[in-house]
């Protein structure tokens, strides 16, 4: 589970079909003293995070592939909670 | 995913046989300021290293993909397959914000 801020947003024609319906969001890595870090990735989103909301991204690939209800999806990140 | 810029392709004869069908990039991750303007003009190198991708997408070179690495790029093929990343989606827009604090 990585802390991150949601930075930004993209969209896709052309994608894998498991990806259809999500919406995906530009996360980046928050450090220990809440400043962004990294090079900013890719997470599908259920919740409807906004625009530097801080959330839990996971990296679990089985776990992506559950709440696509597709077991042969490559989706790995997804936002698993908004924090208040 | 991660977000890359697809600089070349590479061809192989004899290769697995579940890779028919798809197309081997080389792919450059797009830096952080990059992100905004990679869609309507190349990206710079990035210094981040370069790698190559399976994509059955149609992705092809210049075009801005998202690309997962790891155990999950074996995920859409229905037998054991040798492969470590594999690309997701071509991107038609990337809009990044800075946060302001």
């Amino acid at each position: 589970m990585l802390h991150c801020q949601v930075v930004g947003n993209a969209v896709a024609t052309a994608k894998h079909h498991s990806l259809d319906g999500f919406k995906m969001l530009l996360c980046q890595q928050l450090d220990a003293e809440q400043q962004p870090s990294g090079t900013p990735f890719i997470a599908i989103d259920l919740f409807g995070a906004g625009m530097h909301q801080k959330v839990f991204v996971s990296t679990d690939g089985i776990g992506a592939r559950d709440i696509v209800h597709d077991q042969h999806s490559p989706i790995r990140m997804f936002i698993q909670g908004i924090i208040d | 995913m991660r977000i890359g810029h697809v600089i070349g392709k590479v061809t192989m004869s004899i290769q697995e046989e579940a890779f028919r069908g798809g197309r081997w990039l080389v792919i450059n991750p797009v830096d952080t300021e990059d992100l905004n303007s990679c869609i309507e003009q190349q990206p710079k190198l990035s210094t981040q290293s370069s790698l190559i991708v399976y994509d059955n997408i149609g992705a092809g070179e210049g075009d801005i993909i998202g690309f997962v690495e790891g155990a999950e790029a074996t995920a859409p093929f229905d037998d054991p397959t040798p492969i470590d990343a594999i690309s997701l989606a071509i991107f038609d827009t990337l809009k990044y914000v800075a946060p302001a604090n």
